[in-house]
């Protein structure tokens, strides 16, 4: 007996709102539809109203636990566009941030893997030690999130000798607590049980569905920006690339396991390292018109951000292609033939940031259910249309 | 003179004013205990380190609007809730607590109360599957089925584990069966292995984790208890929490010897044995994670199930030397 | 695969004071460069509107008051700040005009409760000549 049930777009299950349609029969779950644009904010039309400067805010504010990904994607981008280099020292600040970044959100997603799976006990644990990060990056760049510590052409901190220690201190702790979580993942019996086998993508769908981040990972695909296409120092740094063989939802675990422990050890090879020097340089206003595509690893997979410029000092176009979006047709994939029990779990797997994932193409009548596909030139016609004929308000209020 | 001595009985101890007390006590001990194990700090400013909370949370649902679906069957969904109280207040009344003395027993005591107490308590997961069958709502359906489902997994265990020191007392009275062991405390020892099955089925039969499956949030939003909100949602954790009481109690009366010492004593005695039973089902619910509907029915039948006839063997060899 | 493999370390976390801080009744301290609320040294501002143009919520304004008399009002709408601290990067003096505290908890019951106002006459800018003084002192 097959009926269709959503879930969401609320649901406890759900961080975000998105609707996914399941086919059921019985427990198992036969088929999946996605449907997206429920966290839709207009982001892209709005950089076009900013100037350089003012984006760098905007696109941190796409997620918030990646929120130093956009913005330093966003950031290389434009200082590709304006030939501006920045200085070794902002780059290796630059790249601290995001590696602690990096750890923040693994840490954050093995409680919610935890918590989907019902082991609140190991969600407490692990987001009281992320508190150690938080705390860091506070120390850092003045908030716990939304760092904003990028600007045009390097950071806008400097880090001093007693944040330096402070930071290899809480290091050893960090590292301690780690092993210890991969211990009980890996150990724990209910837990195991829940994870091993569930959500399997074996290593061709991973390739042909263009899975990105540890979901491809731990499917054996040893794909990583930042050893494929190296940007900022990682061409300097030693590191090795996790991946794991089993495929499924124990595999992602055990691959952000070990890329915690990575991090950790790039952490401090950039604080030994650290060159002398200043830490930014002067970005002029405006960029010459030309186009640039900028990669990034986020903790979530590969970010892509393509911005064009024609001259002035705001951009002419910005496209976010962030990596959960890349992931969506994979865990249609891995849901089917699954069970409802299972459902939260893979879907938190893939570490699911819908909001970074919003870029409504298809516009679907509510009432009649009917599809239509429209351009990006036709809807931009159709805003400045509508734009032109809006009666004009004499002293505007803003309504704040 | 025994009228009022009845309605006493009833309405204040052992009945529904000290059930309300006392449960509230034990969640709050639960929620507390547990989330200390999380090295947090749980309830803290509802009374004195938060006491009252579970009373607070109680009273904020009985202010709450009371929605009943539109397609749910309505005198169902609304007689439940009390109805389910009304059972697990009645098993409350046969535990031997006020009376533990043989000399002068509990009027409510009488040969078989233990197969009756057992039969009362599997009222409640009736109740649970009725609602979520009445509420018709999908995510309910679910609930209801899962529900019946474990049911099928953790009753045979539970009560072969129970039923065990009952054989061994030769009797299936609770009172003859305290009174057994407090005569001869040793023969205490043979029966852990039934005593750990009964816990583990008594976390079962409480769903909460590792067996919270019917009202898993994460995965059916509420299970059971998806369309309930308001006075009857209120009910139903109170007719959870009083499950608890009166499921330890029975495990105590059982397994750690009855409450001994008369008035006084005996409550002092029952408050500590069920308080320990609860710091059981605590450390169990801290320890693991939430496990599949399949994985329950797997589990109870490879690992429970055996073990429960094992203590039933114990049971039957050692009566062969004791007598 | 051991059962219980967790029990040894929730058992001696019963022991140990909770992780948490029973906040408002007591409080953390935040971090020297903590990033709060702007504020402005008025004797400092040389009216360059620079924080204005930067501002990516458009949350200062400055408005003219008298051309005269050089006297300017910045409205700060907190309720539009980000915590961002581009105005601050932004303002060219030295000492820096706008400054971030340290005050977080600032929510109102009305957003025209959050915006708070200067009067001020325009600071005199030294010239290049005496430019290399750390703390260039304006005349008000």
């Amino acid at each position: 007996m097959k009926f269709t049930v959503p879930i969401g777009p609320q649901h406890p299950a759900l961080k975000e709102p998105i609707s996914l349609r399941m086919t059921l029969d019985g427990e198992v779950i036969r088929d999946v539809d996605i449907r997206l644009g429920y966290n839709h904010r207009g982001l892209e039309k709005l950089a076009e109203e900013k100037t350089w400067l003012q984006n760098i805010y905007l696109t941190e504010r796409i997620c918030g636990i990646c929120s130093h990904s956009h913005s330093t994607c966003y950031t290389q981008g434009v200082e590709k566009l304006m030939e501006v280099e920045p200085p070794k020292r902002g780059i290796y600040l630059r790249f601290l941030v995001a590696e602690l970044e990096r750890v923040h959100s693994h840490l954050l997603w093995l409680g919610v893997a935890g918590h989907e799976a019902g082991f609140d006990t190991f969600f407490m644990y692990t987001w009281r030690d992320r508190e150690v990060v938080m705390d860091i990056l506070e120390m850092l760049s003045g908030n716990r999130v939304h760092y904003a510590i990028n600007t045009l052409g390097g950071v806008r901190r400097d880090i001093d000798d007693l944040q330096k220690k402070k930071i290899l201190d809480s290091l050893d702790t960090l590292r301690r607590r780690t092993e210890y979580y991969l211990k009980i993942g890996a150990n724990e019996p209910s837990f195991v049980a829940r994870i091993a086998g569930v959500g399997h993508l074996s290593k061709e769908d991973a390739i042909a569905l263009c899975a990105v981040g540890p979901t491809a990972r731990a499917s054996d695909v040893a794909q990583d920006v930042r050893k494929d296409d190296p940007y900022g120092m990682y061409a300097e740094v030693p590191f090795e690339v996790a991946t794991a063989t089993t495929c499924d939802v124990l595999g992602r675990v055990v691959v952000r396991v070990k890329e915690l422990m990575q991090c950790y050890n790039i952490i401090e090879f950039l604080l030994k390292n650290l060159p002398d020097g200043p830490v930014t340089v002067r970005a002029p206003r405006r960029a010459k018109p030309n186009e640039v595509v900028s990669r990034y690893e986020a903790p979530r997979g590969e970010n892509i951000h393509y911005i064009r410029s024609n001259g002035t000092d705001k951009p002419e176009r910005l496209k976010v292609r962030a990596p959960t979006l890349a992931n969506y047709p994979a865990t249609v994939v891995m849901l089917k033939n699954g069970f409802i029990a299972d459902i939260p779990l893979i879907f938190a797997a893939i570490d699911p940031c819908i909001c970074c994932a919003e870029r409504a193409v298809t516009l679907v009548n509510a009432r009649s259910g009917q599809e239509k596909v429209v351009l990006m030139s036709e809807l931009r016609r159709q805003a400045h249309e509508r734009w032109k004929k809006a009666p004009l308000k004499k002293d505007a209020v803003w309504p704040l | 003179m025994a009228a009022l001595k009845t309605l006493l009985y009833i309405f204040v101890y052992p009945g529904l004013l000290f059930l309300f007390i006392y449960s509230t006590f034990c969640e709050w001990f639960d929620r507390k205990l547990y989330a200390r194990l999380q090295n947090r700090m749980g309830p803290t400013h509802t009374g004195r380190w938060g006491i009252l909370q579970p009373v607070a949370d109680f009273i904020k649902l009985l202010a709450k609007e009371d929605i009943v679906p539109e397609r749910a069957d309505k005198g169902l969904f609304t007689v439940l809730p009390v109805f389910g109280i009304a059972a697990v207040a009645t098993a409350m009344l046969l535990l031997p607590v006020w009376h533990y003395d043989l000399a002068q027993p509990s009027p409510n005591s009488f040969s078989g109360d233990i197969v009756v107490l057992l039969y009362i308590l599997t009222l409640p997961t009736l109740v649970f599957f009725l609602a979520a069958w009445s509420s018709t709502s999908f995510f309910s359906t679910i609930g209801g089925a899962r529900v019946l489902t474990m049911l099928f997994g953790y009753e045979v265990p539970l009560f072969l584990a129970v039923l065990s020191p009952a054989i061994m007392a030769g009797s299936w009275r609770l009172a003859e069966i305290a009174a057994f062991f407090q005569h001869k405390p040793l023969l205490l020892l043979p029966n852990i292995v039934g005593f750990g099955v009964s816990v583990i089925c008594l976390q079962a039969k409480l769903e909460r984790t590792p067996f919270d499956i019917p009202h898993a949030e994460t995965e059916i939003v509420g299970g059971t208890f998806t369309e309930y909100s308001g006075k009857k949602l209120a009910l139903f954790r109170l007719m959870t929490d009083v499950e608890m009481v009166v499921g330890s109690g029975l495990v105590a009366a059982v397994f750690l010897g009855g409450f001994p010492g008369g008035v006084i004593l005996g409550f002092v005695n029952f408050v500590i044995k069920t308080l320990l039973i609860i710091f059981l089902l605590s450390v169990i619910r801290a320890l693991t994670s939430r496990i599949r509907i399949d994985q329950v029915i797997s589990f109870s039948w490879k690992y429970l199930a055996p073990l429960a006839v094992l203590q039933l063997l114990i049971t039957i060899v050692l009566k062969g030397f004791v007598r | 695969m051991r059962v219980a493999a967790f029990l040894p370390e929730i058992i001696r976390h019963l022991f140990k004071k909770p992780a948490t801080v029973d906040y408002p009744f007591e409080k953390l301290e935040v971090p020297k460069d903590f990033r709060g609320t702007p504020f402005l040294h008025p004797e400092l501002c040389i009216v360059c509107r620079a924080c204005v143009r930067d501002c990516p919520a458009e949350a200062i304004e400055i408005l003219t008051v008298s051309e005269t008399d050089k006297k300017f009002k910045m409205v700060i709408h907190n309720d539009r700040c980000i915590h961002c601290a581009q105005c601050v990067e932004s303002c060219p003096t030295t000492p820096k005009a706008l400054e971030m505290d340290h005050l977080f908890e600032i929510a109102a019951f009305s957003r025209w409760d959050l915006k708070k106002e200067w009067e001020y006459v325009k600071a005199q800018v030294k010239p290049k000549a005496a430019a290399g003084t750390p703390s260039a002192e304006a005349k008000s």
